[in-house]
């Protein structure tokens, strides 16, 4: 843990053009603006079995020297091993507030995300099931989505959320963005000047949101309503995003034309 | 579904919606509160349920010492026979398939690792929220709020009931200002005495109450019929009362005197 950060990190997620979903994206993104605020460069990597790449199952996940790390929480931990922090400057009660929003993200828009391309069926016959399996030959395409359906929905009815409609779904997202928008006010990031592990993970979540074609434009919608979100989103973009390695998949997204995730 | 409320013809469950109708009904906590704090109230929240619930769900359902010895029983003497065989067992299932669908999962392959990864998480929770509520009585200054309502939903089991496994309340206790807090809202709106009860005893309590209550009713219908006998047979007086004549005590006393335990 004491080793500089090598040269040739990379991060690995699944293949952006034809295979990767919106959760899957949301969280990617949000480790890639992470890693940007701290300054440590890190090279996208996509490959088509990213997830069973991963140790914990869940993209995205990091490559540096010898040791592999996934998921946003886990990162920001290793990061902060190697003695880069971003969340140093707060006080306890701001870590806490910090970390309670953090939840709020992952509870409410992560779930609602993953309720939208599992469990919304038009969603699901539309986006989910041919992109999911796509790099793959016939049959196994078709059994490697419907398992994954199978796993999310066994999840989403152990919280309680089968029983939600897709209107309550919206509401809930719509919700959180109220929440996050009156978190902000008229600050440039959360806690004021400078950017923390929370800013990285809202902005992985809303560009995504802003910036993927579903089926219907009703959840960009929802982010929309809110002019202070849309604008710490540019700005993140603006600030880490452009004029960075090409790789970086905001950068494809960057402009106002909405990147497609319809075949 | 519990908690349900139902007003007139209205069934409603879930924490959520229940507040979003009473807030609808002109009942509020959070009408003080800023923009921010309702934000912060949200994210609370989820903190909660992400963090500290898992720990709680394990705590009563399905730590094996705790749920034969407390939560079974418990839940088992209010539910009329023979649900209380079924359905304890089920909650308890459904709530190890909850952790286990939302915290199990690779690199936690056994359930011991599971467990050993949520107290950790509910122990920071627990830290994170007596940081958040320092020194001040609410948290968000002196007048409750539905954070603190969620807050106290969350940590009152912890704190009060009696488990032989009690690692998360062992931690609580060690947070000064959370206890005074739970204390606070115990005595101010659930009138109990800092003591409190544990379910056994307000359950013995409650039977010695019902008992003293039938035998004053007893009592008082036994004078009343020794007050009917006396006006209706004046020059037959019952023998007790040629006993009254000869005591020193008034007729009204006696009667007192003679059925008093």
């Amino acid at each position: 843990a004491a080793e500089p950060w090598p040269e040739n990190a990379a991060l690995y997620q699944q293949l952006k053009e034809e295979q990767i979903l919106l959760s899957d994206n949301a969280s990617s993104l949000a480790v890639q603006a992470f890693l940007q605020m701290c300054n440590l460069p890190v090279q996208v990597v996509c490959r088509a079995n990213a997830e069973y790449m991963s140790p914990s199952g869940k993209v995205p996940f990091i490559h540096v020297g010898n040791q592999v790390v996934s998921e946003l929480g886990p990162i920001v931990q290793f990061v902060k091993a190697k003695g880069h922090s971003l969340s140093d400057g707060l006080d306890e009660v701001q870590k806490a507030e910090m970390k309670a929003y953090m939840e709020l993200v992952n509870n409410m828009l992560l779930t609602a995300e993953l309720y939208l391309q599992w469990c919304d069926d038009v969603t699901v016959e539309e986006i989910t099931h041919l992109r999911y399996g796509s790099p793959y030959p016939w049959p196994l395409n078709r059994i490697l989505s419907y398992q994954k359906q199978w796993e999310v929905r066994r999840k989403m009815k152990a919280i309680g959320w089968a029983g939600k409609t897709l209107e309550q779904v919206l509401e809930d997202v719509d919700q959180c963005c109220q929440a996050l928008s009156q978190r902000l006010g008229t600050q440039p990031y959360f806690f004021n000047k400078q950017p923390t592990e929370l800013d990285a993970l809202v902005f992985g979540h809303l560009f995504t949101i802003l910036t993927t074609q579903l089926t219907t434009d009703e959840l960009s919608e929802k982010v929309k309503n809110y002019s202070n979100l849309t604008a710490f989103c540019r700005r993140i973009e603006q600030q880490y995003f452009e004029g960075h390695d090409k790789d970086s998949s905001a950068t494809v997204a960057a402009r106002p034309a909405k990147r497609s995730l319809l075949r | 579904d519990v908690p349900v409320l139902i007003s007139e013809d209205i069934v409603i469950s879930q924490p959520a919606k229940i507040l979003n109708f009473l807030r609808k009904q002109k009942y509020n906590a959070d009408y003080e509160l800023s923009a921010k704090q309702g934000a912060d109230t949200l994210a609370y929240i989820a903190l909660l349920e992400e963090k500290l619930l898992p720990a709680l769900l394990h705590t009563f359902w399905v730590e094996a010492e705790n749920y034969c010895s407390v939560t079974k029983p418990w839940f088992a003497s209010r539910i009329p026979f023979p649900l209380s065989l079924y359905l304890p067992g089920k909650m308890s299932r459904e709530a190890l398939n909850r952790i286990l669908l939302t915290r199990g999962g690779p690199p936690l392959y056994s359930l011991t690792e599971v467990e050993a990864q949520i107290y950790r998480d509910a122990k920071e929770c627990l830290n994170l929220l007596s940081k958040r509520l320092g020194t001040s009585q609410f948290f968000f200054g002196d007048t409750p709020t539905t954070l603190d309502a969620f807050v106290f939903g969350f940590l009152a089991p912890i704190y009060k009931v009696c488990f032989p496994r009690v690692q998360l309340q062992e931690h609580l206790k060690q947070l000064p200002n959370v206890c005074r807090f739970c204390d606070d809202i115990l005595t101010c709106y659930f009138r109990l005495t800092v003591s409190g009860h544990s379910p056994a005893g307000q359950d013995t309590a409650d039977a010695n109450l019902q008992k003293l209550t039938q035998l004053v009713n007893k009592e008082s219908n036994l004078i009343e019929k020794m007050d009917d006998n006396l006006r209706k047979s004046p020059q037959h007086p019952p023998r007790k009362l040629t006993m009254l004549k000869l005591a020193a005590g008034g007729e009204e006393s006696s009667p007192l005197n003679r059925l008093s335990p």
